[in-house]
């Protein structure tokens, strides 16, 4: 009780200490009096009796000090203090200040941005009631394959989870969002809309509501009902709050809404699509006609006695039992994998890709603090005088650091808030402009949703990122001005030459930090750049605009190869369609099987390929021959390979005839392949590059990817008629369907991508190339006018403007040559470790075979660099040389 | 209690609240000239408190309630701050009494069993 009255009275002195200072004074000033009364009774005089009360007391102004430290919280009271005396200084000099808090809004603003676009991708959970309790179960393979099939469970597998369980207090399964198409739309909607079929225990058990209408209940009836999404609500009804009961007609049923669900549900699935509509499993074959058994998508509740380590080592157990033996692909482990927007943000691979982002934004941010180091050191030299004053009055260092560091902090507080705030807007631009350029052409379906809004981690992130610059910037200006050299401070402005030596040395290491840094920062970018610019003009080598891809997003007519091979005939058969094949879909993925050829191993790309695959995509042959039809249907275990593949697998020897083997499954076991023929090189796993290696092979049926044709003369033609062709073959396969060329469809993905890209890396190369040019030219030019005195007395002994301007360029520019050297270095370094990612040859190249050590990026960036320094350093060394010598020397 | 070299002692950590409690609560209010000057007198000029810790432990007795400070006038018609024990104060005097009786009787027992 006593200690809470004190902690109060503590605070409370805190606010007005005015009153209990009056007080102090009033009290001293009596016990003094009383004391000299004593005194004089004693004998004393007055004066006498004054004097020998003050030695009595002790010390006032110590007595004072001790009872402030015991009324109040000193700390706080003297940060108070620093923060209204920083306020004040950063007011008067608003320039400074401006420009401080604009370099670290830059900074701070496109690490936060980055940093919320991960956050909501990855480590924001899924928007569930209690979502730390909810999994998402993902499945590992024996052949390491990765993808979205880590996520697919059997019906049998799902149902067998949930009645042998023990670790969890419920389950549910979706399936993937699937398009289909309405019977009577509303006009202007296309028709086609998507579906996602859950367990009816899906909104229960995830705790999700209705914002109308009611959630699906747990009997067993099959009456047909769905639940809607808010934008679809909003789209296809209006938001007509009478919604429930309307029906929606698919495929000759009629479904009656139940409910609309809330706006910031945007899904479960592991791509952020809300579909439109949710439909009880049990309906499947009502809502997408011809599907058998679609696979899910299981989520988990764990119970929460339950630990994680526990309810990972049963799924483990219980997935074992249910695998059938004679499965393709046995399922090695199962991870509980907590619930993010997207699935697979643990992949290597992303990781890889948001720790490279998060580099370049880091040294952007690095540039930026070393500028305001450097603008701080600056102003600090123009403040010696003051703090030698507050040193000799007896403030201590650690005090004037303190001092420092709150306007440090101040500033970085000002830059990170602004930061922030623009990085909710910017986020929002990233996100809308990358989802834009990936949907827009292809693919379709709905638009990824995501929650953007910052929230306590990107809050915590960037005020945490604000005060770890404060230090950066801050701790080395505050050190070195706050030593407590007295006399030759307080004599005239620490001009004095021997002094000198060791501060010019601290900052000579700081232009050479910052030079580095913005060398490192600009070749970054600058290799980005060049490298995405040559993205737009980037040819993969055989006819993208006259071949179309069948794509099917059900995977039906994938696992069906009789289908697939009656619509490759028909599609033959059909007007302005040149000629069909089977096989891979180039762009669209990479399968990337081990190589061994006479003891030399390796991977490759690897295809499987119709007779008349090479012919439809027009890759040239060059020496062998093609397959056969009937090699293919027998999936003949013969090879055609690229130049490539035979370069780097033969260098001397000639291939043809040769054999190589194929580790297919990633089980370590090896089949044998006769080479047959050899094809040009290509670009058919990315755009970025030349494939390192590739290996054509003729499928058993059903392995093949899907349908590709030719077409020629018009394209709309022919897109009619493969879509007749389709209707004829199998009519269920029209929802999901999409045929698109390949330049209409992944190149353009690719394309817009890189331009995208190239966009951010042209805003970063310009952010990088201000920064860099504003810090290095007002760090040198403050050096160089630091010298202003120096120049003088030069000039005085007779040295002429030549001499003089050559040492003082010279010798400013030494530090920035040792920095742009390491900068060069550090960079080389940087580059040489991404290209060496470009081993795998299913990797993208985001420099589109600019070389890791591109001469034109290097030297230019140098150049740029040492002109600004130079410029920074000629132009105040002549307005010195301009100053009557006799003024400066009088100065010094 | 540490012995200094010309015979004075110095305060205890933590006894000195006691110390002050104790005073006012046997003399009544007093200023803080009367509690140094009453201390010293009572311990023979042995314990000469400074006045750089006799503020401190006022303004932290006045914080904690359990004394009270008012303005009022010395016989000599001179203003001075009296400081009266609480109703408040007078119960910690008792605990702490107590805490220390206790104390002291157990580093007695220590010092006269080890010797």
């Amino acid at each position: 009780m006593w200690r809470l009255r004190r902690l109060f009275a503590k605070l409370c002195a805190l606010v007005a200490p005015e009153r209990a200072e009056r007080e102090l004074a009033r009290e001293v000033e009596s016990h003094l009096a009383l004391m000299e009364d004593e005194f004089q009774k004693r004998g004393m005089q007055v004066d006498e009796a004054r004097a020998a009360a003050r030695r009595a007391y002790g010390g006032v102004e110590q007595v004072k000090e001790l009872h402030r430290e015991e009324r109040t919280f000193v700390w706080l009271e003297q940060t108070m203090q620093d923060l209204r005396y920083a306020f004040r200084s950063l007011w008067k000099d608003p320039g400074f200040t401006l420009l401080a808090v604009i370099t670290l809004t830059l900074g701070i603003g496109i690490n936060a941005t980055l940093f919320s676009a991960y956050n909501a991708v990855a480590l924001k959970p899924l928007p569930v009631s209690g979502p730390n309790e909810v999994v998402r179960l993902e499945r590992w393979f024996q052949s390491g394959s990765r993808g979205d099939i880590q996520y697919a469970f059997s019906r049998a597998e799902y149902e067998s989870f949930r009645t042998h369980n023990r670790a969890f207090s419920s389950m549910v399964a979706a399936s993937w969002p699937r398009p289909v198409i309405e019977d009577t739309p509303v006009a202007n909607r296309g028709g086609t809309i998507t579906g996602q079929l859950v367990s009816t225990n899906y909104f229960h058990d995830l705790g999700i509501g209705t914002r109308i209408g009611r959630i699906f209940t747990f009997d067993l009836d099959t009456s047909p009902e769905i639940v809607i999404s808010s934008g679809f609500w909003k789209r296809r009804f209006q938001s007509d709050p009478n919604v429930v009961g309307q029906l929606i007609k698919i495929k000759g049923t009629a479904f009656t809404v139940i409910g609309v669900t809330p706006e910031e549900f945007t899904g479960t699935s592991t791509t952020p699509q809300p579909p439109d509509f949710w439909a009880p499993l049990s309906l499947e074959a009502k809502v997408i006609p011809g599907a058998k058994e679609l696979p899910v998508q299981v989520l988990a509740r764990i119970k929460p006695s339950v630990l994680l380590q526990r309810a990972q080592a049963e799924a483990n157990l219980l997935i074992q039992q249910v695998a059938k033996p004679d499965q393709r692909d046995k399922t090695t482990a199962i991870s509980l994998q907590h619930t993010a927007l997207f699935g697979n943000t643990e992949d290597i691979r992303f990781k890889a890709l948001v720790f490279a982002l998060m580099l370049i934004v880091g040294m952007v941010l690095m540039v930026a603090c070393a500028n305001v180091a450097n603008m701080l050191l600056a102003r600090c030299a123009g403040r010696q005088r003051e703090i030698g004053v507050r040193l000799a009055l007896g403030a201590s260092r650690a005090r004037v650091v303190r001092q420092f560091l709150t306007e440090s902090f101040l500033l970085a507080v000002l830059g990170g808030t602004a930061g922030l705030l623009a990085s909710v807007w910017c986020t929002r631009l990233l996100w809308s402009s990358i989802v834009q350029n990936f949907l827009g052409s292809f693919g379709g379906g709905a638009a990824f949703q995501a929650n953007l809004d910052p929230d306590a981690r990107v809050l915590a992130y960037a005020m945490a990122l604000s005060l770890l610059t404060a230090v950066v910037f801050g701790l080395s200006p505050a050190l070195q001005f706050s030593r407590p050299d007295l006399t030759t401070t307080l004599k005239e402005e620490g001009s004095a030459w021997g002094l000198r030596l060791s501060r010019s040395r601290m900052r000579a290491f700081l232009v050479a930090a910052q030079a580095m840094v913005s060398i490192v920062l600009l070749i970054s970018t600058g290799l980005l750049l060049r490298g995405l610019m040559r993205s737009q003009a980037a040819e993969p080598g055989f006819d993208t605009r006259n071949v179309f891809l069948v794509i099917e997003d059900s995977g039906d007519m994938a696992q069906n190869a009789a289908l697939q091979g009656r619509l490759a005939a028909r599609l033959q058969t059909m007007p302005g369609i040149r000629n069909a094949a089977l096989g891979s879909f180039p762009m669209m993925g990479t399968w990337t099987p081990p190589l061994l050829v006479e003891g030399s191993q390796g991977r490759t790309l690897a295809s499987y390929a119709s007779d008349a695959y090479l012919n439809t995509l027009g890759i040239a042959m060059l020496r062998g021959r093609n397959f056969t039809a009937r090699e293919v249907s027998q999936g003949a275990p013969i090879a055609i390979i690229s130049e490539a593949t035979a370069r780097r697998f033969w260098p001397r020897g000639d291939p043809l005839g040769k054999q190589l083997n194929l580790d297919l499954n990633f089980q370590g076991k090896f089949s044998k392949f006769e080479v047959v023929g050899i094809v040009r090189d290509v670009r058919f796993a990315s755009l970025s590059r030349m494939d390192t290696g590739h290996v054509y092979l003729p499928a058993a049926p059903g392995d093949f990817q899907g349908v590709l044709f030719r077409s020629h003369g018009d394209a709309q033609t022919a897109i009619a008629s493969a879509r007749a062709a389709v209707r004829e073959v199998d009519e269920n396969q029209l929802p999901g369907l999409t045929i698109a060329s390949i330049e209409d469809g992944p190149l353009r993905v690719q394309k817009s991508l890189a331009q995208t890209y190239m966009v951010y890396a042209a805003i970063l190369t310009l952010l990088a190339l201000t920064l860099a040019a504003v810090g290095i030219y007002g760090v040198m030019a403050y050096l160089v006018n630091q010298r202003a005195p120096e120049i003088g007395i030069r000039m005085a002994l007779g040295a002429t403007p030549a001499t003089v301007l050559t040492t003082v360029v010279v010798e400013g520019l030494r530090p920035v040559f040792v920095g742009v050297a390491l900068g060069i270095a550090g960079a080389a370094g940087l580059s040489w470790v991404l290209h060496t990612t470009l081993v795998f040859p299913g990797s993208t190249d985001f420099f589109y075979g600019i070389p890791f050590y591109d001469p034109a990026t290097f030297l230019g960036v140098s150049c740029f660099l040492i002109f600004v320094a130079g410029v920074a350093s000629l132009v105040p060394a002549r307005r010195a040389l301009r100053v009557d010598p006799m003024v400066s020397l009088r100065h010094e | 209690m540490a012995t200094e070299e010309n015979g004075s002692i110095k305060v205890l950590q933590g006894t000195l609240d006691l110390i002050v409690l104790r005073t006012l609560a046997t003399m009544g209010p007093q200023h803080a000239y009367g509690i140094s000057a009453r201390l010293k007198q009572i311990s023979d000029d042995s314990l000469d408190l400074n006045q750089g810790t006799l503020y401190p432990a006022l303004v932290r007795l006045e914080q904690q309630g359990w004394i009270q400070g008012t303005w009022g006038k010395t016989e000599n018609n001179r203003e001075a701050k009296f400081y009266a024990i609480t109703r408040a104060g007078l119960k910690a005097l008792d605990r702490e009494t107590q805490r220390w009786r206790k104390m002291a009787g157990l580093v007695e027992k220590l010092l006269v069993a080890e010797a």
